[in-house]
């Protein structure tokens, strides 16, 4: 089951290479079951997927609850261990690595998160948790760690530095606390960013401050980004390429302009779709997709997406699974009559 | 305002929520006046902190007997916030009913959907016999597209949507004439949200029922509203039709914070505008205009003394030195276009 | 898609004003947020001062020596010291200085407080004398008798010059002793009044429950230490990784939970024999597990936490983890505990002193003094009523301590 992955590298080359992953959390079984035997039932988080990251992009993995965005995030930077399948990262196959090399590498793949209160720790000071990494990864320059940690903090906009490097996580405010975790990440200079839904939590009038400053930090680091996602709207001012993501599979790949003019899978133009318009000369007129999402545990068969898709043929896409394909230069989609909307 | 005469349904006037937090007293809202319309949606927007949440609760008198609420509420004549427990009781889900953000923590966990429903009206018509109050309730139930043999689950066994259907249903089963949906799709998916918009929608064609969204959503709105009120810091910084509102505003702080919002269309806003600064802390708010930190046209005269919402044309209202009259103003008034 | 616009944020003015704030003056703000709570630690910590000097210096508050027989029996608070007084023949040996001389001897009753307050109005006489440059000795011998009658009788036959009972007692028996008469009257002089009391032996209640501090903080504290010494690395560790060893563990703990307290500390001090260390050991096995579990949930939950995880991807090895990400967060509620816990382990140690594991008997203990002064509770309450208020009190002081510190400790709630 090989996806086609991917064809010519953008920039600079292949940073992260991931194949068939798969992650499939086992149900907890309640007692009762546990006596009977009951087989045990997985959630199929991650069913199957394979993509690039290149050198320098930012990647968007869009979808909804349930799609597996951010487990497959998690899968990439190795937070959680993959059931099936391999991700490499530079070259490197990180299921090759032991512990300490794996902890070794973490300097060149870090992570912000969603809610930067719940991932500071409350008893640390900012300086304290900006300047974790550094004892970790450069333990040996320990005399430059002071500068290196007012300079990121700069960098981020918390000025002055000074003022900023004994406080604690709850006596700033919200867009603070997330540049914080943004300098945090950048403090060892990483390759790969797992950004994770990084401004969902911030206000409306910050975000717009905060994407900027990803895309200038990106610039200057020289980064590559896995953007997280659940709005659309706002993946378009950061991401090149996007992947739209539906219960655990990839439906459609491309750069992101090419996927929000031409959505060839039906999931992906009901998504666009639905997303609010701030216009109220624009609003939709466009009729959403019937259903729900199904549960993980027990996903549709053959097309995930059929029970509730506008242009289902039942005689073939309940029984065949799609595979990604090519069907415009760089733009792929899972979908067996996707042909028709070209 | 949006052409018809619209009969008003309630009247809010000089609305003032005050209460004490440990660094001393916040107004959470500040003199705030305005009407809702029958029929209408009126969108309330605003950041994390502007008050639009504790509006939204002051309406249905859901807030702790310590704040300090200041003003008046009109409903059909009667002001609200002078009715007595047994007056409010009544009044809460048959005149004005609320939806919630959660549906999973705003339904009982160990009570099925049905009981969820037949106590709402037990409760507002204790005469009403069980099956009397469960043919009531089917129809509507169908009508919201739960099928009959869900009504019998626990919220759990719901998924998103469906729960958030019954949190409408819950709103409507006793007929009033506002909803109140308070952040009620920001745990949605968008496709579920989108959904969910369509059912307004209709809600409103078919039971004539107004509704108050509140939402840090712009793009929500513009889907939905038909007049939109925006909040900052306790106050409201512009309240007029949607349309007017979005293709000419008029208050910088609107302007900033249209410009500001994400556009799924690649056409559309190509750069977004950066708010300079972060909504204030409403223990130690700005003296006289409290936006003007963060204003690009700001006057000497913001700082020292706080502008009214006044009529800017038949379809805005404004509240901003710019297009007000102060002997200490050292410029004109601006004149906007109708 | 880029902006060239400023985006860098600086500090709020409201928030630099506030920092400017001192920390004197911030925790006089924090009287008006915490209301009570501040009021509680003001008084917990004024309590425990005084009670820790008491610990500390014993000597200093403490009027007498509190296993030392210092005055009559069963005083109440503030009575009076009763007063004494020598009976002799009519003519004959009726003050102190007509006992002067070897071989005199004084008729004493037995078990009578008379001999104690005798033996010191005359010792000081005598050294009184002394001083004065008068070589002499005055040091009657006890004869003792049974009866006061049988002592009286004595005297009238000239058997013994003098006896000396409480003036309460003589004086009825004396209109069947005509030849009898009553002399000076002898008090402790220099015995300075009670002010809580005797107990049965004549020991000074305030002096006991004043040195019972020592014996009980000394007891109590170890305990506790030595709990959490051994109860929180074993928590921290089965809490991080879970695992068989962690489940035998966790079995073992609860088991030992499970028990009720105050039986396994009997169990355990009954089988370690007397000896103070023993009661410490005793007392600390039974809080162990308590500690094991708060310890152990509160690592299973923070380590569900966020900042946990995202530690993890930093790349931080997982000791370094448990020792600045789990343990600090886990701490405040052990602060709780461990002043919660002292306060119980003074009420067990005392349950075992009463019931006579454990400390030596004449170790002045709160425990002992309460068992002892069960027997006497109808004419004497003040026995057990002080030893009683005062493990009351440590305790009270102890738990509000605890209780308001873990709420200013926790620093989300200097939030602004």
């Amino acid at each position: 089951m090989n996806d086609q992955i991917n064809e010519k590298p953008r920039s600079d080359g292949t940073l992260v290479e991931v194949r068939d992953l798969k992650k499939h959390f086992p149900v907890q079984a309640g007692l009762l079951e546990r006596l009977m035997a009951k087989r045990i039932e997985y959630v199929r988080a991650v069913d199957g997927v394979s993509f690039v990251i290149h050198k320098g992009e930012v990647l968007g993995l869009a979808g909804e609850s349930g799609s597996g965005k951010t487990t497959t995030g998690k899968l990439v930077i190795r937070l959680e261990e993959p059931t099936e399948g391999s991700v490499k990262f530079d070259g490197i196959d990180l299921q090759t690595l032991g512990d300490e090399e794996m902890r070794r590498l973490r300097r060149r793949m870090q992570v912000i998160f969603q809610d930067p209160m719940a991932s500071l720790n409350p008893r640390m000071t900012i300086g304290q948790a900006v300047g974790h990494p550094l004892q970790i990864h450069f333990p040996e320059q320990a005399g430059s760690h002071r500068e290196m940690i007012y300079e990121i903090l700069d960098k981020v906009g918390l000025s002055p530095p000074q003022f900023f490097i004994d406080k604690y996580a709850h006596q700033i405010s919200g867009g603070q606390r997330q540049r914080v975790v943004i300098a945090r990440a950048l403090v060892t200079q990483p390759d790969l960013v797992l950004a994770d839904e990084p401004i969902a939590m911030a206000d409306v009038s910050v975000r717009a401050l905060l994407l900027d400053l990803m895309i200038q930090l990106k610039n200057e680091f020289n980064l590559t980004y896995l953007f997280i996602t659940h709005d659309l709207a706002t993946a378009k001012y950061i991401c090149d390429r996007i992947g739209i993501m539906y219960l655990g599979k990839l439906s459609e790949v491309a750069e992101l302009r090419e996927v929000y003019s031409h959505p060839l899978h039906p999931y992906t133009q009901a998504l666009l779709a639905a997303v609010p318009v701030p216009n109220p000369h624009k609003r939709r007129t466009q009729p959403m997709p019937v259903g729900e999402i199904p549960d993980a545990i027990h996903p549709p068969s053959g097309c995930r997406f059929h029970p509730r898709c506008p242009i289902v043929r039942l005689d073939h896409c309940p029984k065949v699974e799609p595979e990604l394909r090519e069907l415009r230069p760089g733009h792929f989609v899972a979908c067996h009559y996707a042909e028709q909307f070209l | 305002m949006t052409g018809e005469n619209k009969k008003v349904l309630v009247e809010i006037r000089d609305l003032d929520v005050r209460y004490q937090t440990r660094l001393g007293p916040v107004s959470a809202v500040d003199d705030v006046s305005f009407d809702i319309f029958q029929g209408e949606i009126l969108g309330l927007v605003g950041e994390s902190g502007c008050g639009k949440s504790t509006m939204g609760k002051a309406l249905m008198r859901l807030l702790p007997p310590t704040t300090e609420i200041r003003g008046k509420v009109i409903f059909d004549g009667a002001d609200v916030l002078t009715f007595n427990e047994d007056q409010i009781r009544d009044f809460r889900g048959r005149r004005i009913s609320m939806i919630f953000q959660d549906p999973m923590t705003s339904l009982n966990p160990v009570q099925r959907i049905d009981e969820h429903l037949v106590e709402t009206i037990q409760v507002h018509e204790p005469e009403i016999k069980k099956p009397a109050a469960l043919d009531r309730i089917r129809g509507l139930v169908e009508r919201l597209g739960i099928q009959k043999e869900r009504i019998e689950d626990y919220p759990h066994q719901l998924s998103g949507g469906m729960r958030q259907r019954v949190m409408i249903s819950l709103g409507l089963v006793l007929n009033p004439s506002l909803i109140i949906a308070d952040e009620a799709t920001t745990s949605l998916d968008v496709i579920v949200e989108a959904k969910f918009l369509d059912e307004l929608r209709e809600i409103i064609d078919e039971f004539g029922v107004s509704i108050l969204v509140i939402t840090h959503n712009i793009a929500l709105v513009a889907e939905l509203a038909d007049r939109i009120a925006v909040m900052y810091a306790g106050r409201i910084a512009e309240l007029g039709s949607i349309y007017h509102v979005f293709d000419n505003p008029v208050h910088p702080y609107t302007k900033g914070l249209l410009q500001s919002v994400p556009s799924i269309k690649l056409d559309e806003r190509e750069v977004l505008y950066k708010m300079p600064g972060e909504p204030p802390n409403l223990t130690h708010p700005p003296s006289g205009c409290r936006f003007h930190p963060r204003c690009p046209e700001v006057m000497p005269i913001c700082s020292n003394h706080m502008p009214s919402l006044l009529h800017v044309t038949s379809e805005q209202m404004v509240n901003c030195w710019l297009y007000q009259d102060h002997p200490e103003k050292d410029r004109p008034t601006i004149e906007v276009a109708t | 898609m880029t902006s060239t616009q400023e985006t860098s944020v600086e500090a709020p003015r409201w928030q630099e004003d506030l920092d400017q704030v001192g920390f004197v003056r911030r925790l006089f703000l924090a009287r008006r947020w915490y209301g009570a709570d501040w009021w509680f630690v003001a008084i917990g910590l004024a309590l425990l001062v005084f009670i820790f000097s008491m610990a500390f210096f014993p000597g200093f508050y403490a009027p007498y020596d509190p296993r030392e027989e210092v005055g009559p029996g069963l005083l109440a608070p503030g009575e009076p010291i009763p007063s004494f007084v020598l009976v002799g023949r009519v003519g004959g040996a009726t003050m102190l200085d007509d006992l002067i001389g070897d071989d005199v001897r004084i008729g004493i009753v037995i078990g009578s407080q008379a001999s104690s307050v005798f033996r010191e109005v005359s010792e000081t006489r005598q050294a009184e004398l002394r001083a004065q440059g008068q070589d002499v000795t005055l040091r009657p011998r006890p004869q003792r008798y049974d009866t006061l009658e049988e002592a009286l009788d004595s005297v009238s036959a000239g058997e013994i010059p003098t006896a000396i009972e409480l003036r309460s007692e003589i004086e009825p028996l004396l209109e069947n002793y005509l030849d009898l008469e009553m002399g000076e009257t002898l008090s402790g002089a220099i015995q300075k009044p009670f002010i809580l009391g005797t107990n049965q032996i004549g020991q000074d209640m305030l002096s006991r429950v004043i040195w019972g501090t020592r014996i009980a903080l000394l007891v109590a504290f170890s305990a506790a230490i030595f709990a959490l010494l051994v109860g929180v690395p074993l928590g921290l560790i089965a809490g991080f990784w879970s695992g068989r060893l962690e489940r035998v563990l966790t079995l073992v703990m609860d088991s030992l939970y499970s028990f009720p307290g105050l039986i396994l500390a009997i169990a355990i001090a009954a089988v370690l024999g007397p000896g103070i260390m023993n009661v410490i050991l005793a007392i600390a096995t039974l809080y162990v597990p308590t500690y094991y579990r708060i310890t152990r949930g509160q690592t299973l939950t923070v380590k569900q936490s966020l900042y946990v995880e995202a530690a993890r991807s930093l790349g931080a090895k997982p000791v370094s983890i448990l020792l600045r990400y789990i343990l600090p967060n886990v701490i405040p509620s052990l602060v709780v505990i461990f002043s919660v816990n002292v306060a119980d382990a003074i009420l067990t140690e005392a349950g075992l002193a009463f019931i006579g594991l454990g400390l030596p008997p004449d170790v002045p203990d709160w425990g002992i003094d309460l068992a002892s002064g069960q027997d006497y509770l109808r004419q004497a309450w003040w026995l057990v009523t002080f030893p009683g208020v005062m493990v009351t009190v440590v305790t009270l002081a102890f738990s509000m301590l605890g209780e308001s510190l873990s709420e200013i400790l926790n620093p989300r709630l200097s939030e602004l």
